[in-house]
């Protein structure tokens, strides 16, 4: 089980990782396009016209991918930011309740959240709604990525919650610090 | 009287959830559900899923992932390494000499990286040995160290700006370009301030410090910083000729950072896979931050709260003057507690129609957020440079603090200077 459940977050990561590179091939083949142009313009007067239909709004939709998929991943590492006064200078019973009341918080409102998602997706695809863009993508497409990102969310915030609950400590215990001044584990390790 | 309960109830939310260390992003969604699932007759869930849809899938804010990803391959490129003995020799003759590295090493660093905490790091870990070495005064070390750490917020490409201008729907090009000008007034007060200190008080710079070398070995001795020079300059001078948009020339970015690591031999599979994932991460923390922010703006708008605040600060009749200084200790204040990025988009989502109707430039507000931000970089107890420089030297963070203060000064004069002078931030995206 734990190791399934790791897998997943692990798995959303490399997927919302993959949207990022999927962003910079979308805009370099774009202003690729745009150069080849201009030099044609240039050399024989006549525009091509190279251009990657809906490069803006399918950077977008892989925008959205990135982002949402990636959310489960960055909570197990501690990338999420919080004010860390109150957990940095309690320990013991009371900082073991605090961390419950936070996972129990976040757990509630983005099952909310993801269930919402799902309904938005199933909307969508009811309605057949589409984008405005010269591809018409179904809307439902990348939608769904939002909802299962904020669905593997829930389940780890979930996860974490049963692991506190059962006197163990959280996934991302002792990550935060380190990921909050945008560095790597070295900094803080001297 | 509903509006005043409605406003304080709202803050006490924010603070509960904030104070009890909940998610910066999750503290958000939590006070706009109150906000609109207590107070109004809208259905919360689809306004949720649809606001945040409309909000996560953009354009524009394509540019955020993109920059951070081009910082995080240069991070991890010899950059930071050559950084010290790249910089040492242009500034050795300068009075102050290689204190001056700090800053700009940090300036040039934090172009790249776009945060502040980790340029103080970086920066720092490289330079301290070295200028301890040399028997430099360690208060102005540590004090240039933590100061010019926030520079990266203001330089382009910064994120807090790509954030500010994803948040009030400002064009991002325009407000890398109004940087621009503000950042150089603060890379000139920091190093003024320096020249000033070391000619007043010349027994505790030490002289014998004078390197002697002829132009191309300079140039030979900076040649890894010169691309990454290039590379900045090149994407500043993309957007603002209207060649590139800012995701355009974020994306360009990443190739051309690729492509110098690869050169440089630093370039592996492994450094690949860490800086895409570091650079998933940070996007993704700071994209679920806009995302519970652009919810709780609509959350704000269906109660009216920023609305009658606008009006109320309408009808005081406070001067520009008045209102900024106000403004100011109030952002002060929350910095004390919030980081740079919750700071911008927790008050643009309350406070901007109150920006709007006191007549201010939504661009030139940027900038000026984006200085306040700077401070509370430097101010306890939550600084998160104050946090670095702490644990690189080993101090105690008042003593970070004190060293740091004159920066803190200086920063505050270029919030005075860029409010008498707006043109400082406003003249050159004119000129687009």
């Amino acid at each position: 089980m734990r190791k399934i459940l790791d897998s997943i977050y692990h798995a959303s990561g490399v997927l919302a990782a993959t949207c990022l590179v999927a962003i910079c091939t979308i805009v370099i083949a774009q202003v690729a396009g745009r150069v080849i142009d201009r030099l044609a313009t240039v050399l024989t007067g006549d525009q091509i016209g190279l251009v990657v239909p809906s490069a803006a709004e399918f950077s977008g939709f892989f925008l959205a991918g990135a982002s949402f998929l990636a959310l489960a991943y960055t909570m197990r590492h501690g990338g999420h930011i919080r004010v860390s006064l109150l957990v940095q200078t309690i320990s013991g019973e009371p900082r073991r309740l605090i961390e419950l009341w936070c996972l129990a918080f976040g757990a509630a409102t983005v099952a909310f959240f993801a269930w919402h998602a799902i309904l938005l997706v199933l909307d969508s695809y009811e309605f057949e709604e589409v984008s405005y863009g010269i591809i018409a993508v179904p809307l439902w497409i990348p939608q769904s990525a939002m909802a299962l990102g904020l669905v593997v969310l829930a389940i780890a915030l979930f996860d974490d919650l049963v692991r506190v609950a059962t006197g163990r400590e959280p996934s991302y215990e002792g990550k935060e610090e380190a990921l909050l001044s945008g560095e790597d584990e070295a900094l803080f390790a001297e | 009287m509903d509006q005043l309960v409605l406003g304080l109830t709202m803050v006490v939310v924010m603070f509960a959830l904030l104070g009890s260390s909940v998610w910066v992003a999750l503290s958000l969604f939590g006070v706009a559900l109150v906000g609109i699932g207590v107070f109004t007759a809208t259905e919360v869930g689809p306004a949720l899923s649809s606001t945040v849809w409309g909000a996560s899938n953009s354009w524009e804010l394509a540019a955020l992932p993109m920059f951070i990803w081009m910082g995080e391959i240069l991070f991890r490129s010899r950059l930071s390494e050559d950084m010290f003995t790249g910089l040492a020799p242009w500034v050795s003759r300068l009075p102050g000499r290689l204190m001056h590295v700090n800053i700009l090493g940090c300036g040039i660093f934090a172009a790249v990286s776009g945060s502040s905490a980790a340029t103080a790091a970086t920066i720092g870990k490289m330079a301290i040995p070295e200028l301890k070495k040399r028997g430099y005064d360690e208060r102005l070390m540590v004090g240039t160290l933590a100061g010019s750490g926030t520079l990266g917020l203001l330089i382009p490409p910064s994120i807090i700006l790509i954030v500010y201008g994803v948040a009030t729907d400002q064009s991002i090009a325009r407000l890398f370009i109004a940087g621009v000008i503000p950042g150089a007034v603060l890379v000139s007060l920091f190093m003024g301030y320096v020249a000033v200190w070391a000619l007043l008080n010349p027994d505790r710079v030490p002289s014998l410090d004078r390197i002697k070398m002829t132009f191309l070995e300079r140039i030979a001795a900076a040649r890894s910083l010169i691309p990454v020079v290039l590379l900045i300059i090149g994407v500043i001078g993309a957007i603002y000729t209207g060649f590139a948009s800012p995701t355009e020339a974020a994306a360009v970015g990443v190739v051309l950072a690729l492509f110098l690591s690869w050169i440089t031999g630093s370039l592996s599979r492994e450094s690949f896979t860490h800086a895409l994932m570091g650079a998933t991460r940070t996007s993704c923390m700071i994209a679920f931050i806009l995302a519970g922010a652009a919810f709780l703006t609509v959350a704000m708008g269906f109660t009216g709260i920023p609305r009658n605040l606008a009006t109320w600060i309408g009808e005081m009749n406070l001067s520009p003057y008045m209102l900024l200084a106000v403004l100011t200790v109030f952002f002060m204040v929350l910095g004390c507690f919030l980081d740079g990025i919750s700071v911008v988009v927790l008050t643009t989502s309350v406070i901007l129609p109150m920006i709007e109707a006191a007549g201010l430039d939504l661009i030139w507000f940027g900038i000026y957020i984006v200085i306040v931000v700077e401070m509370s970089q430097i101010t306890p107890p939550v600084g998160f440079n104050l946090f670095v420089l702490q644990s690189l030297t080993g101090k105690d963070i008042l003593y970070v603090a004190r060293c740091a203060l004159p920066f803190f000064l200086l920063l505050l004069s270029a919030v005075a200077l860029v409010i008498v002078f707006p043109g400082l931030a406003t003249w050159l995206p004119a000129q687009m």
